[in-house]
């Protein structure tokens, strides 16, 4: 038994964490729980405290009793509140902590079940304790709190292109699917209920209208479920978006349809007057949130257009404005999910372009983070409430109820594929389909609007609630758990991890532009045509109103090639430098083309070579490290509520002190051994002789006669990352003095024509400015380094 | 009366039409009347006069490029089957047609037929090559004017380089086909001609 075996011997450290990591979680729930415990029964001792104290002074006035003053108080009433919703996120984060601590539990089980079953612990322990458990699944908490971030980060980082290519598949399953789903459902139900008049009690009276109810309660497929589980096993982005999109889109469908049957269950008839109206406001709902949604979009999209001097606060228009478009949807009981996503899809382009790379992150990570919190504490108080909340069992219902939801499930989405295959271009195949069928889970949206049900309307109130908890828990569990090894099983395609790279959008854009003019020869009003007219308004009017600067003008390939190479500069200072290059070029250098022009070279080749990676690197890091300590210097003031140190105040004393630390740079690296010969166009210049192989370090001053130092050619046999290309460049032209162009250097020399220094370093400059408003390693880099890797 | 009936399609000029690009007959008829509304000159052709005169190919980007890959090498006027043999490249793939092991050379809408058909738009030379030229020029003409040499330059360069394998710093037919293996091709270039 090589697993045994395994376990046992211990791996030191590698035993004991997992140990660790469960020992945590029992102390982290058992404290949960004590806490709780001691808050329910300090808080009615510390009021009443008070209040015979407040007694005792009114009564008797001046002449009060003195009591010792008090040196240590405990007043947990004045922070109850704060105080538990802190330690809930608290143990949210440190349970997903936990967990991956140990890693074979993470692997097999998906998160969400581990958290419900953390929930289900909290919960249990504090029955135990006697105490009652706090009402945690509010609904009102749940929509105004914790479902707006996840739908935000689902939002603002939805994948356009995807979603709307494939939007009418999305909106048939959405609408369509679950329409079907709450209908046959609900209908179903309904003929169990009657067929069981006679044998049980309980399920009599349940009337039409309640059990359609419920089955629109039960259909909607829940985004927070979907993307819970489907981040962990990396489907293809078609599948993802499909399912995803659904549970989006579905949203709308949902509200009407809770809304309709819960107002009319009480009278008891819906006319087809009422089923027309319901079509109306479900169109009203639908395009109303998005509409109000698009609003809110646009107006983040201008305000961010004027934030270029307070960067600080910019973050900070995205979420309150998308928060805004929320509630104000759920105002008007409009859709709220699809004002959200509207309102994050909108202004996304617009604002990217407008704020800084700093707060570009800040807004990535702090809605990642809200989302995570949001997303662990929903399935933490869905445990929670179900130890709680009142149950009320009954076998054939429940069962029913989880057969039938499979059921629908399959069939809908079967029949729907079947017509939708007709339109689309690329079929949906039948293991597509299963995915699909299968990440249809139920989640706590379901649970909340079970729990919104007046008992007093609606007696069957609980054992709704016991049948939505059941299916909550087999699709998150059953289905949950068994996707992975299915998808696996299925060899379905997963997404693919690499980054599109510049190839690719010039071509799609390309593709684009080709489609869209063989869609007009044919005289076809297609789907690329309309796409091009509206690329082309955006372009015309809409960029200009909304995004600040010359960035209005900038192509779409610019602006995208612009961010891989600030991706890439990242990247490389965050990599230390020169780590990558020395230790990559031996292996990749083919040394084609050595062209000695005297005899000592054989020698010396040999020796460039094999040293570099031993001494060499050591001192590469040291200068790049030296060098970027040096201009992190040059940030003089730093005050809290600026970000900005304006690197261009100084103007040309600027330029030529990087003029003198380009030089010094070529100083050091001619110590260096450097085998990063230029076989290109100015060899002869005083830069290029300096900078080529010199085997020996007298190689300082410049040789007249450049023909006696040997010139190796370095054929890059690999495709390199695009920095040692750039390294050549910088030095081919560092004494040419050219615009670098994407280089983000400082303005040219003043030997060139003055015309072109003005448009081009105007440009520049603002491009600079803007990115170096705030600045990091990345921009510091950019700033005064060619890229030396 | 004699110029209306040359170009009134016949049966058999159908029936090959069909085997040829495998469209269907009424997608034929419906291409043939958007043939006839194009030639003005109701010769039976189309000139590359009948193209430009469709306004939204005027603002295209690389309308002039489309409109020269109708024309056979060299031609001045192109017929019908010569118009429908240029489409049919965007016609959908269809899963029928992928299980038919090809005794005939390739269907014209092949995932590689679709590559080849755009690779020709960069590649005009006929080199088999997209040089670094001729990949400048496409990106001239798709960024627009406010753009510096330079920095198209260094767009190019960086092009070619993620995709050059063979070291010669042009992108041939087949790196072409590597680059766009990630890509969806046989969704992205085709265009759902209604039944």
């Amino acid at each position: 038994m090589p697993t045994g075996s395994g376990w046992l011997s211990p791996a030191g450290s590698g035993r004991s964490l997992p140990g660790r990591g469960l020992l945590l979680l029992t102390v982290l729930v058992l404290l949960e729980g004590t806490v709780f415990r001691l808050g329910a029964a300090s808080t009615p001792d510390v009021s009443g405290h008070d209040t015979k104290d407040h007694h005792k002074a009114t009564a008797i006035g001046h002449n009060s009793t003195k009591k010792a003053f008090p040196v240590l108080d405990l007043d947990y009433g004045h922070i109850q509140t704060p105080f538990e919703i802190s330690l809930w996120v608290l143990l949210a984060s440190l349970m997903k902590l936990g967990f991956h601590l140990i890693p074979r539990l993470s692997g097999i089980v998906p998160e969400s079940c581990l958290l419900i079953v953390v929930g289900l612990l909290v919960g249990g322990l504090i029955k135990i304790a006697g105490e009652k458990v706090p009402p945690v699944l509010d609904s009102r908490l749940f929509f105004l709190c914790l479902l707006p971030p996840i739908i935000l980060d689902a939002g603002y980082f939805l994948p356009i292109r995807p979603f709307m290519e494939n939007l009418g598949t999305i909106l048939i399953f959405a609408v369509v699917g679950t329409l079907w789903n709450a209908f046959f459902i609900g209908g179903l139900l309904y003929a169990v209920c009657q067929i069981q008049t006679g044998n049980s009690s309980e399920l009599n009276g349940l009337g039409l209208l309640p059990c359609l109810l419920f089955g629109s309660i039960i259909s909607a497929v829940d985004p927070v479920a979907v993307l819970a589980v489907f981040e962990e096993i990396h489907i293809n982005e078609l599948l993802h978006i499909l399912v995803f999109g659904e549970s989006l889109l579905n949203d709308a469908v949902t509200v009407v349809l809770y809304h309709l049957f819960e107002e009319y269950s009480g009278v008891g008839t819906v006319t087809v007057m009422d089923g027309f109206l319901g079509i109306i406001s479900f169109l009203v709902v639908a395009l109303g949130g998005v509409l109000v949604g698009a609003i809110y979009g646009i107006l983040a999209a201008f305000t961010s257009r004027f934030t270029s001097h307070t960067r600080v606060i910019e973050p900070l228009f995205v979420f309150v404005y998308s928060y805004i478009a929320y509630l104000s949807a759920e105002m008007f009981h409009l859709s709220g999910i699809m004002a959200l996503i509207a309102c994050g899809a909108v202004m996304r382009p617009y604002v990217e372009a407008n704020i800084s790379h700093k707060s570009h992150t800040t807004i990535k990570y702090f809605l990642k983070m809200w989302s995570s919190v949001s997303e662990t504490l929903i399935f933490i108080f869905l445990g929670v409430a179900t130890v709680d909340g009142p149950h009320f069992w009954n076998w054939t219902f429940v069962t029913v109820t989880v057969i039938l939801c499979l059921v629908a499930r399959v069939i809908g989405v079967v029949g729907l594929t079947y017509i939708i295959n007709k339109f689309r271009i690329v079929k949906l195949t039948t293991k597509d389909q299963f995915i699909i069928a299968y990440g249809g889970l139920r989640g706590a949206i379901a649970f909340s609007l079970g729990f919104l049900l007046k008992e007093d309307h609606f007696p069957e109130r609980n054992m709704f609630l016991t049948a939505i908890i059941t299916v909550i828990f087999f699709t998150v569990f059953v289905q949950g758990m068994t996707i992975k090894p299915l998808v696996e099983l299925l060899a379905v395609k997963k997404k693919q991890e690499a980054k599109r790279s510049i190839n690719e959008e010039i071509h799609t854009q390309f593709l684009d532009h080709l489609l869209t003019g063989i869609e007009d020869i044919c005289g076809h009003y297609g789907h690329h045509h309309w796409k091009d007219k509206l690329n082309r308004f955006n372009k015309k009017y809409v960029k200009k109103c909304l995004i600040a600067g010359e960035r209005s003008k900038e192509p779409q390939l610019i602006a995208f090639y612009h961010k891989m190479e600030m991706k890439q500069a990242i990247q490389l200072v965050e990599s230390g430098g020169g780590v990558k290059m020395p230790s990559a070029m031996p292996s990749t250098v083919s040394m084609q083309n050595i062209q000695p022009k005297k005899l000592p070279p054989p020698k010396t080749v040999e020796r460039a070579l094999p040293q570099l990676p031993k001494g060499r690197e050591e001192e590469i890091r040291k200068i790049l490290r030296s060098n970027l300590q040096r201009t992190r210097q040059r940030l003089h003031s730093y005050n809290r509520h600026t970000l900005v140190a304006d690197p261009y105040e100084d103007g040309f004393d600027k330029f030529i002190l990087k003029k003198q630390k380009i030089i010094e740079l070529e100083n050091k690296i001619k110590e260096m051994n450097n085998y990063l010969t230029v076989p290109a166009a100015p060899t002869d210049s005083p830069t290029m002789s300096r900078a080529r192989l010199a085997s020996d370090p007298q190689a300082f001053s410049v040789k007249p006669d450049s023909d006696s130092v040997p010139i190796i050619q370095v054929d890059l046999a690999s495709p390199q990352s695009p920095d040692t290309v750039n390294v050549m460049d910088e030095f081919r032209r560092a004494d040419q003095e050219e615009n670098q162009g994407l280089m983000m250097r400082c303005p040219r020399g003043p030997s060139e024509p003055k015309k072109s220094e003005d448009t081009e370093g105007a440009r520049d400059q603002q491009k600079l400015m803007r990115c170096l408003s705030d600045p990091g390693p990345s921009a510091d880099e950019d700033e005064d380094e060619p890229f030396l890797p | 009366m004699g110029s209306r009936a040359s170009t009134l399609l016949r049966e058999e000029e159908i029936e090959e039409i069909k085997k040829e690009t495998g469209f269907s007959h009424s997608q034929i008829t419906r291409l043939y009347s958007r043939f006839t509304s194009l030639d003005k000159g109701e010769n039976g052709t189309l000139s590359r006069e009948d193209f430009q005169r469709i306004p939204e190919l005027a603002i295209n980007p690389l309308g002039d490029r489309i409109i020269n890959a109708f024309f056979p090498e060299g031609e001045d006027q192109v017929n019908f089957r010569g118009f429908m043999r240029t489409l049919a490249h965007f016609r959908p793939i269809e899963d029928n047609e992928k299980n038919k092991n090809a005794t005939t050379s390739e269907p014209l809408n092949s995932r590689t037929n679709k590559l080849l058909f755009a690779f020709r738009l960069y590649d005009l030379d006929r080199d088999d090559k997209i040089s670094r030229d001729e990949l400048l020029q496409v990106l001239r003409m798709m960024v627009g004017v406010n753009i510096s040499d330079e920095q198209l330059g260094s767009i190019a360069d960086r092009t070619i380089q993620e995709a050059d394998t063979n070291g010669d710093n042009s992108i041939s037919f087949n790196e072409f086909i590597k680059v766009l293996e990630k890509v969806d091709v046989e969704q992205k270039m085709s265009i759902r001609f209604l039944h």
